[in-house]
């Protein structure tokens, strides 16, 4: 019997160390303890699973410090009848059931820390068959056969990059994967590198090996210190076993792999401003060309490819590039990760076939709203993409349907919005983000994101004026043509997609100084139906600013003047009586 | 060798050159401003952006190679749409003065800042230089202009504005005592000829704008000298005549042929005159008096404004006797008050319906008035002028209180019921308004007001080939300096006309500062100079000049007190330039900006963030080609700024006379102080 | 550490960077590397430290201080005690980050980038700190706090400052 604590960074903040340590504390040594990485079911973390010999029998969900004791005893004797409140509900079990794994095949199934673990789940076994049977052309082809396409966002086909890098002059050159996962809302190349450290590494050989590199660098987010921690630790025993360093397994290829800790900017994850950043620079995109496959990193040939990009390299090498395009679309050929978050019930990592419709994700999977609210739409791929309204939910994952939409597949975020939320709020929240993580270098994005900020900003304060969506739109258009890089370049997408589909929402705001949502505090007034209110007084009490006043047991007044609609009366009144208008 | 089209035309380049290089090769401009060939290839500001046929993305020129074959093209709607936008952002966040206010406020845009500079450099000569680009009537326009210029001068947010007009005429004497002269240079004869009608600023000016151009000009005038109001307007204790015929003998002296005592109707019918020339400015001014408007004002004794000090100019009798009532409060009543002082009046009275707060007249007109022993007789308006004789006797006069404020936002004046003052007089002068006489100019359009209608832009009248500059035009009177710049602008049109195609005047764009008192509260205190005159009991008694002139030590040390608000970069700055060039909306993207702060932390270079548009060339420059790395960026986005190391509280001097970077600066962000 | 001048006191201990600077000075594109390690021995970036390391890696000032100041994981400024990081992710937006950092605000009576009088909370608002599924999010030094409300921040805040005071 073994018992394993899922820990990844959302199941640790959940408290998974403290579940860990607490059933150990009670371990009378008749059972094993171990951990896993994240298996994606943040919404039930912590998570243990039960495994007797390699076989999973019973999954623990929602585990909590006080429960280690129940879990040892349970353990210890076999009997997990009495913890079985802690089962997973077969409800929830679909959330994985309903998907494909590739890039996150072990993830939250083997342990991270240990090689072992992950040689004997077929680890490592694809390079050595790369470096015992297949010329770099050979790998090249077989990924060109896979279909396999850049899962950062962009979907430029890999085998194209790779080719390109090899076939570039140059001595010395570079292999690089960009781990720095900055869309505000995704979390997949986090929870590959915390939960299955040697996929990456032994994707980024393939790779090496392919282009003809023999440094490769991982370039991964400083906010992610568990994920660096374990990626320091699997390239430690990759080395001692020989998979990374000179003559990996006595053939002729030597490669060294390290990683740079980023240091707080989103731009860096344009392939520029990451080789910049690695430079020891700030991180300012450069011009293209040269692409990075002519001079990138320290001016040498350079090839970079993402997270997920690599993680599928492995599995693709080990079953072939047609078994992967066997999966998914004409054009978008096998799975994607997708990290779904927002108003959902099942919030979590998620990877299915392309092909799949946005709703099979969202509802299938995710099990649709969170308290079964109408929903309104899902924002794809963070800053630079853009929102689908629920009414497309049966666009398909595929690079050339959801691009049709105006929105990007994007690295994975998908963030699900109910119809609480003000999608012109929401495009103003991504051009903050945009705003503050401009590089300041060219002119269309540093100003040109910051008067769509102002301009937003203006709009949802009920300062909006006629004419400022033309303004934004031809804002964006311009920006669309003039920015340097991606990130400037993908700006405008929140706003064109919000302007396309919620235009209604923008003139309320902007004609009528109304939110639609409610959503938009300048734009709101709280009151109370004297009907419902039994003058209780609770929300004067947690009025902060003593707007509320009335006799006891009586219905109670708002004073508009004085109100600062902080929504406290809202949230603790028992009666409902306190609505917005 | 490959072959590029660039907006159609075919160029021939070697491999490997960019699409900018190819084209500035081949004479077609790309603008750029973060571009410099000195350092790597940048792309920051994206206003080189072009369009090549099958190449879904615009490029940048500056740095894309350009490949055979390919049709490029640099000036396309959707190349215009990403430049302009790109130029209007960055206006956006610019925080700076093109031009001084002074010179925004000028009329006639005359560079003040630029005279200034010279004179406090001691270069009177380089001071009348640039005054002449503009106006060529420094001399007499320095004494009499009544100076909106001074009126926005910053300086007032320190204390007072720069003694900007006295500067001229000092400048200008200083030149002519030298017994220099500056002229402009004509260009070569072009055949064609201008007549002038109006020998006064406006006339004199187009004809010396367009003289410089290589035109004939005549300018006829119907009294006897050139000047108009300048000579029969302005008494000579204001404007010493002789000063004024240096400076038509300086607009003679390049060619423009001066006929006086000819008169439309007369001499010849408009129709007749327009016939000999291949264009005619019509500048005739407005030389008739408006009468006073009561009872009386038929009666022997009572003059018109103008008409008197005309009549006094001409050295005609007048035999205004003892006591002289002058009716109204602008600068025409002060000269016709002091005049009358001059000729013997015992007793001269100022009329004038509001009180002296509201008065239009120059405050120092004002008080040499009084000095002179001029009695001011504020809240009256005559009622009647009682006669005897035929001869004016009396005056009577309403007194008034102010009321309500009117639309121009003066409390209007409103009379005192039954409430009147009489005051013996021999002669009233009216001085309240002028009127435009247009006998013999038959078939120009007139406005309701009878006042010559002309084109706002290109000055043109309803003939097309008689254009219209100066008091004659439009909202009728006005003080010369507004003649004046009309009359330069209408140069510029008329020589676009002769050339063939109607150029119209279009006021160039300029980026302009907000400022708040505050932001001068560090300025150290420094007083105007007051410009030396005779006493009041000696210049009464004749026509001498009251005014003594600046000394050079004073003159120098008034100019030094200019804030110099205006770029040192204007004529330079590539951002203004484009800026003008594509037409922008300035106020499109107006927000949060860097506002204009300026710091000497490196020796010999002042660095003004306001206008600093973050194209990296001085810290690309100093890195790249100096070697230095004294310049860094920091910060990130929009937060982003350009600052030198910062360790030493002190400048840092080992910086010091390189100023590659100033030269590289596409703006005027940065200044090379040299001391 | 005395930042406003050049003043001998209050130097930081340069010393201290000696094994850090062994190892990565001459490597080549390591600034950010030795930066996060200089931050993480002084607890911010002093100005004599940037100094230090521009000289030591023959940069300069300036260009250590562009990527001082570019990237946002570096602090020019000591912090409080505790760090209060809070998620702005768009997940944590949805699910009402806005109404948190409002109450940490008032609570503790400062904005963002700023540390308490006391010297024991220093706010900071992250991009993203990777934990969607438990928006609102924030992280106080190492420990993670999710599913928040107003109410749970408040206590959490005032029980820090509660332990402090003992």
């Amino acid at each position: 019997m073994k018992l394993v604590v899922g820990q990844g960074s959302c199941g640790i903040a959940a408290g998974a160390s403290k579940v860990y340590d607490s059933i150990s504390k009670y371990n009378d040594g008749k059972f094993e303890m171990g951990i896993s990485g994240c298996i994606g079911m943040c919404y039930l973390e912590p998570i243990v699973d039960v495994y007797d010999g390699n076989e999973l029998v019973h999954r623990l969900v929602k585990v909590s410090e006080k429960d280690g004791e129940a879990i040892a005893k349970a353990a210890s004797s076999g009997d997990f009848s009495t913890v079985s409140n802690l089962f997973i509900s077969e409800e929830d079990s679909s959330f994985l059931s309903q998907q494909t794994r590739i890039a996150l095949r072990h993830c939250g199934i083997i342990d991270p820390n240990d090689i072992n673990a992950y040689i004997n789940a077929d680890g490592y076994s694809a390079i050595k068959k790369v470096l015992s049977s297949m010329t770099p052309e050979d790998v090249i082809e077989e990924i060109k056969v896979s279909g396999l396409a850049g899962r950062g966002g962009a979907g430029f086909p890999t085998w194209f990059k790779w080719n390109a890098a090899r076939s570039s002059k140059g001595e010395q050159k570079y292999l690089i994967c960009n781990a720095d996962e900055g869309d505000p809302g995704a979390f997949m190349d986090r929870a590959v590198i915390e939960s299955d450290p040697h996929n990456l590494i032994e994707g980024m050989l393939i790779g090496a090996y392919a282009i003809g590199a023999s440094e490769a660098v991982v370039y991964v987010r400083a906010e992610y210190p568990l994920a660096i921690k374990r990626l320091d630790e699997a390239i430690k025993q990759a080395k001692e076993a020989g998979f990374v360093g000179e003559k990996i397994l006595g053939s002729g290829f030597s490669c060294n792999i390290s990683y740079k800790a980023g240091a707080g900017a989103f731009v860096c994850g344009e392939e520029t401003a990451l080789i910049e950043s690695l430079e020891g620079k700030r991180g300012m995109p450069r011009l293209k060309p040269p692409f990075p496959a002519q001079r990138g990193y320290d001016d040498k040939p350079s090839n970079i490819n993402n997270v997920e990009t690599f993680a599928n390299v492995p599995w693709i090498l080990l079953n072939g590039g047609s078994a992967f395009s066997a999966m998914g679309t004409e054009n978008s050929k096998g799975t994607k990760v997708f990290a779904l978050t927002g108003k959902i019930k099942r919030g979590g990592l998620v990877e299915v076939p392309m092909g799949k419709t946005l709703r099979d994700v969202i509802f299938g999977i995710g099990g649709g709203i969170k308290n079964d609210r109408p929903c309104k739409a899902v924002q794809m791929g963070g800053p630079s993409g853009g929102c689908i309204p629920f009414e497309l939910f049966d666009t398909i994952i595929d690079y050339k349907a959801l691009g049709a939409t105006g929105a990007i597949m994007g690295s994975g975020g998908m963030v699900v919005m109910d119809d609480s939320t003000c999608m012109v709020n929401m495009a103003k929240f991504f051009l903050d983000f945009t705003t503050k993580e401009s590089c300041g270098k060219c002119v269309h994005c540093r100003l040109g994101t910051k008067r769509m900020y102002e301009i937003l900003t203006r709009i949802v304060a009920g300062e909006g004026k006629e004419g400022d969506i033309e303004l934004l739109e031809e804002l964006c258009v311009s920006i669309k043509d003039g920015a340097l890089c991606g990130l400037g370049q993908t700006a405008p997408n929140p706003v064109l997609t919000t302007i396309k589909y919620f235009r209604n929402e923008y003139e309320a705001h902007i004609n009528d100084k109304k939110c639609p949502a409610k959503a938009c505090s300048d734009l709101l007034s709280y009151r109370i139906d004297a009907e419902k209110c039994t003058g209780c007084t609770l929300c004067a009490i947690k009025c902060p600013v003593k707007a509320i006043s009335g006799e006891k047991k009586n219905p109670q007044v708002i004073d508009n003047e004085k109100c600062i609609k902080c929504g406290n009366c809202k949230t603790v009144c028992r009666f409902g009586a306190v609505f917005v208008e | 060798m490959i072959t590029v089209t660039i907006n159609g035309k075919v160029c021939v380049a070697e491999e490997g050159k960019t699409i900018l290089e190819i084209a500035s090769a081949n004479g077609i401009e790309i603008p750029t401003l973060c571009h410099h060939s000195s350092v790597k290839k940048y792309g920051a500001c994206g206003i080189c952006l072009v369009e090549a046929e099958k190449m879904p993305k615009l490029m940048r020129a500056c740095s894309t190679v350009a490949m055979d074959g390919q049709i490029i093209n640099t000036e396309s709607e959707r190349v215009i749409r990403a430049r302009k936008t790109a130029l209007e952002l960055l206006m956006s966040d610019h925080d700076g003065d093109c031009k001084g206010p002074c010179s925004l406020n000028c009329p006639a845009g005359t560079d003040c800042q630029g005279y200034v500079k010279k004179i406090a450099e001691g270069d009177a000569f380089g001071a009348v230089e640039i005054i002449k680009e503009k106006l060529p009537l420094p001399a007499s326009i320095g004494r009499v202009c009544p100076h909106p210029c001074e009126k926005a001068c910053r300086r007032t947010n320190v204390e007072e504005p720069i003694s900007i007009a006295f500067l001229k005429y000092y400048a200008a004497d200083k030149v002519h005592n030298e017994g220099k002269h500056v002229v402009a240079t004509k260009a070569p004869s072009t055949g064609k000829t201008v007549g002038i009608i109006g020998g006064g600023p406006a006339g004199l000016t187009s004809a010396y704008y367009l003289a410089s151009k290589g035109h004939s000009v005549t300018v006829f005038d119907a009294m006897p000298k050139m000047g108009g109001m300048l000579r029969y307007g302005i008494p000579e204790y204001r404007l010493p005549k002789a000063i004024l015929d240096k400076e038509i003998e300086e607009i003679a002296s390049i060619g423009v042929e001066m006929k006086n005592n000819f008169k439309i109707g007369k001499d010849a019918s408009f129709e007749e005159f327009c016939q000999k020339f291949d264009a005619v400015i019509v500048a005739i001014g407005a030389w008739k008096s408006m009468g006073v408007g009561c009872v009386g004002e038929d009666l022997e004794g009572v003059w018109g404004g103008i008409d008197f000090l005309r009549k006094v100019s001409l050295g005609e009798e007048t035999n205004i006797g003892k006591n002289v009532a002058v009716v109204g409060g602008g600068n025409t009543a002060m000269d016709a008050c002091r005049t009358a002082v001059r000729l013997g009046a015992e007793n001269v009275y100022v009329i004038y319906r509001r009180t002296e707060k509201e008065m239009p007249a120059e405050k120092i007109e004002i008080a040499e008035a009084k000095e002179e022993g001029v009695t001011f007789k504020f809240l009256t308006n005559p009622a009647e002028i009682i006669g005897e004789n035929g001869k004016a006797k009396q005056v009577k006069l309403q007194v008034m209180e102010l009321g309500e404020p009117d639309a121009s936002g003066r409390r209007s004046p409103v009379p005192v019921e039954g409430k009147f003052e009489i005051l013996d007089v021999d002669t009233v002068i009216s001085a309240i308004g002028q009127k435009v006489n247009v006998a013999g100019f038959e078939g120009l359009e007139l406005n309701k007001k009878g006042i010559i209608v002309a084109d706002e832009y290109t000055f043109r009248t309803n003939n097309p080939k008689v254009f219209a500059v100066g008091d004659a035009t439009n909202k009728g009177a006005s003080i010369a300096i507004a003649a004046i710049g009309e009359a330069n602008k209408a140069a510029d049109v008329v020589d676009s006309f002769l050339n063939g195609d109607v150029v119209p005047y279009v006021a160039p764009y300029v980026s302009e500062r907000t400022v708040t008192k505050e932001m001068f509260a560090d300025r150290e205190v420094l007083p105007r100079a007051v410009m030396p005159c005779r006493p009041a009991e000696e210049r009464k008694n004749d026509f001498k000049e009251v005014n003594l002139g600046f000394s050079d030590e004073t003159a120098i040390e008034e100019a030094k007190r200019c804030l110099e608000c205006g770029c040192h970069e204007y004529k330079n700055c590539r951002l203004i330039r484009h800026a003008n060039r594509y037409k922008l909306n300035p106020s499109k993207f107006s927000g949060e900006k860097h506002l204009h702060e300026t710091e000497r932390k490196l020796v010999s270079i002042e660095r003004n963030q306001g206008k600093c548009i973050l194209c990296g060339l001085c810290v690309r420059v100093c890195d790249e080609v100096v070697g230095k790395g004294i310049l860094g960026l920091v910060g990130r986005g929009f937060k982003t700024v350009i600052k030198p190391e910062f360790k030493d509280q002190g400048v840092i001097t080992y910086c010091k006379d390189c100023h590659k970077c100033v030269d590289a600066c596409p703006t005027g962000a940065l200044k090379f102080i040299n001391e | 550490m005395c930042n406003s001048c050049n003043c001998s006191k209050n130097k930081s201990d340069l010393t201290l960077l000696d094994g850090v600077l062994e190892k990565y000075a001459s490597v080549k594109g390591s600034l950010i590397t030795i930066l996060q390690n200089a931050q993480e021995i002084y607890g911010y970036l002093p100005t004599d430290v940037i100094y230090y390391i521009a000289e030591k890696t023959s940069s300069t000032p300036a260009k250590v201080m562009g990527v001082a100041t570019f990237y946002t994981q570096f602090r020019l400024q000591p912090i409080g005690k505790y760090l209060i990081m809070l998620c702005q992710g768009t997940a944590c937006h949805v699910n009402g980050s806005a109404k948190i950092l409002k109450t940490i605000e008032e609570e503790l009576e400062i904005k963002d980038g700023e540390t308490t009088k006391d010297g024991l909370f220093t706010l900071k608002t992250v991009a993203c700190l990777g934990c969607c599924s438990l928006s609102p999010v924030m992280m106080i030094n190492e420990e993670t706090y999710g599913s928040l409300t107003s109410d749970k921040v408040v206590s959490i805040l005032r029980e820090l400052r509660g332990k402090e005071v003992q």
